[in-house]
């Protein structure tokens, strides 16, 4: 099993579809950002499984998953930055009471 | 003493048994992320499937990768998210609901991206070698000085924008830096 | 000639643009230009009539005078010319001598009417669209005349459109014209789509390799619009309501010139007409049938215009019995003399009317022959005329007509011809009587301004009363082989050539005298019943007796006359009938055409728009404001083509 690329790819895709649950279905902003931070993994594990098993892409696959981890911190600094500006502003981190835009 | 590459007596090689071991780890944490009432119990859990996830990187024959991810979103991106946590707590007890009313629906989502994602997977075969091979960290420096400079040096631009960008976004009013002119009265 | 000819309508047409337009601003002078107009074109008429009859400057066959290509279509073709023969001349001399006529009337009759501006401008616009159809070579154009003179109708029957009654009975006039004038434009697609060519000359000379069926359907399209446009049976209603317009107007488009229009296009078109003989006799039927249906009601009208109105309707009748069994020339004299005396008579009755303040109703009437001598007497003159006594103009045409029937074989238009020659002269001496002679039932009040009228009335009552009087001994005698016969037998040789018949020679003292003598007999029996009746008091001829009413009343009275009195006083029901056809059940029609219009097409359009703006409500509610359910939708979209790609990919 752990010999079969298969196996990794089914696993990064389910590791994904609970980050995609997580992040449709929680009220508050910072679970959001923590599904997010699981979709992400789910991909660097598909990118370094392609890695580990095909030739061609070996260290490509490598170098472009540390890439993908610095932009990921990146990206996790300045959402949660944001959640906290809205939060003092709106003084609550549920997102389904910002509807500000609403109709 | 040498292991040897199977359990004695069952004959299932160690490398599988360590597959399936973290792959629980890391489902079983994941699916806590996203369903726990406790907010703080899920950036928690959060911090347990990374390390999970190490784990398989490292069985994938990538160290590098998985020390990084180590020191990066464990070290530093975890604790991000439970200062955060801390900052945005309400005073109240905690709240009612942990799931908002489209819940259903997104995991009727959920559901149809996992079987789709199996299934395309288990269909398609991949040019793929039988086994997975270890990659040199030597390999993986010379890609990265040499045909991926370029974005090696976006990102810590990336960076930096994004660490200036979170600390304007995140201050108070009145932070040193915009008020002085209030405190500069008294002095 | 060819410059003369176009001048003819184009004087009227002028007259009508400059009145229109300038009419107002002249005041009580706005009648100039257009009795100028008029006169002009009287004059200039009178010269290519002479020309067209004494064949100086015309050729017999007639001459075309194309002015310019109207419209020169691919696929369709049709030309602005005119036309004058013989029977064209006839038709001038009527028409633009009783315009004449009539516009000087109405100087008088019109001189304190506000309108009068508009009165000049509507009739000279008559006069032209009139003139049009009578000198048009081209179906096209005569249509184009035929709608003008409807047009003029509607416009002058209405002309005091204030009066609710004048406005309904020029729209009834209008509409009843339409139902023919289908008929008509009907006729024309057919002779194009079969003939190809619009002009009436060359019509006439194709229409005898036509297939039978087509000759007798273009006959009776034809006949259709001269059914409408001359006030016959069924389509007969709107003349008697047009007397609601000015008297004038009565005298010149109602007696005179336009409802000879059907007369004189079934008289061009001799040729189609006796190639479906068939068709011919349904033109006697209808005529005589008309003549006498409309001279039945003539005997109970009290209204002095309606008799005169149903007088019409009967005369026109005995011309289309007379188009209908062949004697083509009889007609054409009946046109003529016809439409003198009746001018005549609705000159007079006007002048009558004026003499009491308005007062139509001949039972409040009664005396007045001193009181008013020159209207009476030319009053006398043309009933005497209508009825036929000779040597009057009446007495040659009709007698024409008869003989002719007679002749022909169409015995039976002939007895009913017999008959209504004999109701014609009681309803008139009738009206004489109540009118005239007997007690004055006039109110007190009118009885003192009762006074003949101003001499710009009476004058053309007296021209009028000359051709009345001696018409037809100037161009019918000797009769079938008088001046008119003369100058119209190239226009009919063709049909009477196709009819196989041959024309036997008038014989006094045979069939012909005989018939006239027996005509004239029950004639004079008709107005000594009439003076019996209604009162005679002419010390000329030495009669003088009272008018008996209670006889009257006692013989209208009587069982079998009950009905034929209640009949007559309702028009014989055919307004009642035409109203619950089409008012009442078409009504019902309309109101359920437009139930289906207001609930399923309305409902339908606004019920599209209704589901618009009811999706566009439930839509709104998509834009919650709330990110996450944008999230959703974008995941579920994803999540849709990553589906669908797969499943297609698959295949």
């Amino acid at each position: 099993m752990s010999n079969s690329l298969d196996s990794y790819l089914v696993l990064s895709g389910l590791l994904f579809a609970i980050g995609t649950f997580g992040f449709l279905a929680r009220r508050n902003a910072i679970s959001m950002l923590m599904s997010i931070e699981l979709m992400i993994n789910a991909v660097n594990l598909t990118i370094l499984a392609f890695g580990a098993f095909v030739a061609k892409l070996r260290p490509d696959a490598a170098v472009i998953a540390l890439i993908v981890i610095a932009v990921a911190a990146a990206e996790a600094t300045v959402g949660l930055a944001i959640v906290i500006a809205i939060y003092r502003n709106r003084k609550t981190p549920l997102v389904d009471e910002y509807d500000s835009m609403k109709d | 003493m040498p292991i040897g590459d199977s359990i004695p007596l069952v004959g299932v090689r160690w490398d599988d048994v360590l597959f399936v071991a973290l792959a629980a780890t890391l489902l079983g944490s994941a699916v806590l992320v996203v369903t726990m009432r406790d907010i703080i119990r899920c950036g928690l859990a959060l911090t347990v499937s990374f390390g999970a996830l190490a784990g398989i990187y490292a069985l994938l024959g990538n160290p590098l990768i998985a020390a990084t991810q180590v020191l990066v979103y464990i070290g530093a991106i975890s604790i991000l998210i439970l200062f955060a946590i801390m900052l945005t707590q309400t005073k109240n007890a905690p709240v009612r609901l942990v799931f908002q009313t489209q819940a259903w629906i997104a995991a009727g989502a959920a559901v149809v991206i996992a079987v789709v994602i199996a299934w395309t997977v288990l269909a398609t075969t991949w040019p793929a070698g039988a086994t997975r091979v270890f990659t040199h960290t030597a390999d993986i420096a010379h890609k990265l000085f040499s045909d991926y400079v370029l974005p090696f040096e976006v990102v810590s631009v990336l960076l930096t924008g994004a660490v200036v960008g979170a600390v304007y976004l995140a201050r108070r009013e009145g932070d040193p830096g915009e008020g002085k002119s209030r405190e500069g009265d008294r002095s | 000639m060819n410059f003369l000819i176009p001048l003819i309508p184009l004087l009227p047409l002028a007259g009508f643009a400059v009145t229109g337009l300038l009419g107002r601003q002249m005041g009580r002078q706005s009648h100039q230009i257009a009795v100028w107009a008029v006169v002009a074109s009287w004059l200039v008429a009178m010269v290519v009539a002479f020309g067209a009859l004494a064949h100086v400057g015309i050729a017999t066959a007639g001459i075309d005078v194309k002015l310019w290509d109207w419209i020169p279509a691919t696929g369709f073709h049709a030309d602005f010319g005119f036309f004058v023969d013989p029977l064209t001349a006839c038709l001038l001399i009527v028409v633009t001598t009783i315009g004449m006529l009539v516009h000087i009337y109405s100087i008088g009759y019109m001189a304190h009417d506000e309108g009068k501006w508009r009165f000049f401008a509507y009739l000279n616009l008559f006069m032209f669209s009139m003139l049009l159809l009578v000198l048009a070579d081209n179906f096209l154009l005569v249509f184009a005349g035929w709608e003008l003179v409807g047009l003029c109708s509607y416009l002058l029957i209405g002309f005091w459109y204030t009066r609710r009654s004048a406005a309904e009975a020029a729209k009834k006039a209008f509409l009843v014209n339409r139902v023919g004038d289908m008929g008509f434009a009907l006729g024309i697609m057919a002779i194009w789509t079969q003939m190809g060519t619009l002009n009436m000359q060359a019509v006439f000379a194709r229409i005898g390799a036509m297939p039978h069926e087509w000759q007798i359907a273009i006959a009776l399209l034809i006949l259709c619009g001269a059914v409408g446009k001359s006030a016959q049976f069924p389509l007969h209603v709107w003349l008697p309501d047009a007397m609601e317009g000015p008297t004038p107007v009565s005298a010149l488009i109602h007696a005179a010139t336009m409802v000879n229009a059907g007369v004189y296009l079934v008289a061009r078109c001799n040729l189609i007409f006796q190639s479906a003989s068939e068709v011919m006799v349904l033109v006697a039927a209808i005529g005589i049938f008309t003549a006498i249906l409309a001279a039945s009601i003539a005997f109970t009208q009290t209204d002095i215009k309606r008799v005169l109105a149903y007088s019409t309707i009967s005369q026109l009748g005995y011309m289309f019995a007379s188009l209908g069994v062949g004697a083509w020339t009889a007609a054409i004299f009946h046109l003529m003399s016809h439409g003198f005396f009746k001018g005549l008579l609705f000159l007079g009755s006007g002048s009558v009317i004026h003499a009491v303040d308005g007062e139509q109703d001949m039972r409040k009437m009664g005396g007045l022959a001193r009181k008013i001598p020159i209207t009476y007497v030319t009053m006398l003159i043309g009933s005497v005329a209508i009825a036929g006594v000779p040597p009057l103009a009446g007495f040659f045409s009709k007698d024409e007509i008869l003989g002719g029937a007679f002749k022909n074989g169409f015995l039976w238009v002939w007895a009913i011809g017999f008959l209504v020659a004999g109701m014609t002269a009681f309803y008139m001496f009738r009206l004489m009587g109540m009118t005239f002679w007997g007690p004055s039932h006039v109110d007190p009040e009118v009885e003192h301004h009762i006074h003949e009228s101003p001499p710009s009335m009476t004058r053309p009552l007296i021209l009028l009363a000359v051709p009345a009087v001696f018409l037809g001994m100037l161009i019918g005698f000797p009769p079938e082989a008088g001046l008119l016969h003369t100058w119209l037998a190239p226009v009919f040789e063709g049909a009477i050539a196709l009819s196989h018949r041959t024309e036997a020679a008038y014989t006094f003292m045979g069939v012909d005298g005989v018939l006239a003598i027996v005509t004239t007999g029950l004639v004079a029996c008709a107005i000594v019943l009439a003076w019996r009746l209604f009162g005679v008091n002419m010390p000329s001829i030495g009669v003088n007796l009272a008018p008996r009413p209670d006889r009257v009343r006692e013989i209208s009275a009587r069982p079998g006359f009950a009905f034929f009195y209640r009949g007559s006083s309702h028009k014989w029901w055919f307004d009642d009938l035409n109203n619950l056809l089409f008012v009442v059940w078409g009504g019902r029609l309309a109101a359920a055409v437009f139930w289906f219009d207001r609930t399923v097409v309305d409902g339908t359009v606004n019920g599209i728009g209704a589901v618009t703006t009811g999706a566009g409500m439930r839509l709104r509610q998509v834009q919650t404001g709330r990110v996450q359910n944008y999230a959703l939708g974008i995941a579920l979209g994803l999540i849709a083509m990553a589906v669908g790609y797969v499943l297609i990919a698959v295949r």
